[in-house]
């Protein structure tokens, strides 16, 4: 039971991910604010006014419609809009009320409200039909900043939405990838050092053959989320192009294996190959996404998460999902390796 | 548990995005959790199984060697 117990704990901290990842909601955000076609009438200032539809998703603007707060802002100017209409929870018609001199065609849309907080959706408006100048400034209202009071929830990210919930399978698949990649490098090192011993050989090949499954699992959830976030399967970036490659230098290494009979000389050959194998490895997918610009996230000298990547809500699933992950590569690992061992000792019946 | 609490969150906190307003999540999240466990059992069962190969292999590789001798 207690050799066993790892086994158990990482079974459990996968059952916790999946339950999080798929059952935490998505906090609110904005997803539109579009010309509505249609002239609106705002009593205060007794005049029509072009109406806009403001779309949210997850948010609360039926709960107290009231203290919905719109405002267009553009760097220190800030414009609220009159709130004519609150819909239902997720839309609402405001009207679009600016001065004839304004200083950008392109604002900001953010909202406040007592339950979603302050929400924002960069570049949400490109007015059209007004004189345009830089140094125009008008005196700025007073903002009323509401804090969040949602329970826990994922952030709502521009563009991911819902999707965000693959960060707990996509990226543990591929840091799962790298340890097993890295057992097999060990243990190639070892095989050449010690070559009288087939043990390490073995070691190497069941962790290829495991991590092999893993990479090629990280490449399914990333062609995936790809086609919902950047709309194509698979997009010529040099992350996604390194992780190919690497894949297909792991499938070089297995089809080695194949065409040598002799045992020894398998062993040292796929050895060899293994050692280079791997440095491919760290420079194609954590050396030259330093130096190259990137869709994936992190990138641009930072291969790393940053906090516009990772928040807390996404910590406590996330890191769980990692070491759940790993557990679970190592254990398919030991399987594989004891399978092999015994495919041997068959062998010498 | 870790589901009883989340529904406990949901109720107190509902928010109705198509994720949740379908009602897809449970079933999704049933479907993940009974392939996580079929996996779990058949890497028990596997690991059993290969084990108790092995013991009966060494006692044929044994009893060979006797024999040898």
């Amino acid at each position: 039971m207690i050799q066993n117990s790892w086994k158990i704990g990482g079974l459990a901290l996968l059952a916790y991910v999946i339950s999080m990842c798929f059952l935490v909601p998505l906090g609110p955000g904005l997803l539109e604010f579009q010309d509505a076609q249609s002239a609106g009438v705002v009593a205060e200032l007794e005049r029509k006014v072009s109406v806009y539809r403001l779309v949210g998703l997850n948010t609360h603007w039926d709960e107290q419609p009231e203290s919905l707060h719109v405002y267009l802002k553009h760097k220190s100017s800030l414009v609220e809009l009159p709130v004519i209409e609150v819909n239902d929870a997720t839309h609402a018609n405001v009207g679009l009320v600016l001065p004839d001199t304004i200083p950008s065609k392109s604002w900001d849309v953010f909202t406040s409200h007592p339950s979603d907080g302050t929400l924002l959706l960069e570049n949400g408006l490109f007015t059209e039909g007004f004189v345009i100048d830089k140094e125009a400034t008008w005196p700025s209202p007073e903002v009323t900043e509401f804090t969040s009071n949602l329970a826990l929830h994922f952030p709502f990210q521009p563009r991911i939405f819902e999707t965000i919930r693959n960060l707990m399978l996509h990226v543990p698949m591929w840091f799962t990838m790298f340890l097993l990649m890295g057992i097999g490098f060990v243990a190639s090192i070892r095989q050449l050092s010690a070559s009288q011993s087939e043990l390490h050989d073995l070691r190497a090949e069941a962790s290829v053959q495991v991590g092999m499954a893993f990479g090629i699992l990280g490449l399914i959830t990333g062609s995936l989320w790809a086609r919902f976030t950047w709309g194509a399967w698979w997009v010529d970036d040099p992350q996604l192009n390194g992780a190919m490659v690497t894949v297909l230098v792991y499938a070089g290494y297995l089809i080695l294996r194949a065409t040598v009979d002799n045992k020894r000389l398998k062993a040292r050959l796929s050895a060899v190959y293994n050692l280079f194998a791997f440095v491919i490895l760290i420079i194609l997918l954590m050396v030259l996404p330093r130096f190259t610009e990137s869709l994936h996230p992190g990138k641009g000298g930072n291969p790393g998460f940053n906090s516009y990547d990772l928040d807390s809500s996404l910590r406590m699933v996330f890191y769980p999902a990692v070491i759940g992950w790993m557990l679970l590569g190592i254990w398919m690992y030991r399987v594989r390796l004891a399978a092999a061992a015994l495919n041997q000792k068959l062998q010498q019946l | 548990m870790t589901l009883n609490v989340l529904q406990y969150l949901l109720q107190i906190s509902p928010l109705e995005g198509f994720f949740f307003g379908s009602g897809k999540a449970m079933v999704v999240t049933g479907v993940a959790l009974i392939i996580l466990i079929g996996m779990g059992l058949w890497l028990f069962a596997m690991e059993k199984r290969i084990a108790r190969m092995n013991e009966h292999v060494d006692e044929l590789l044994n009893s060979q060697t006797l024999k040898k001798k």
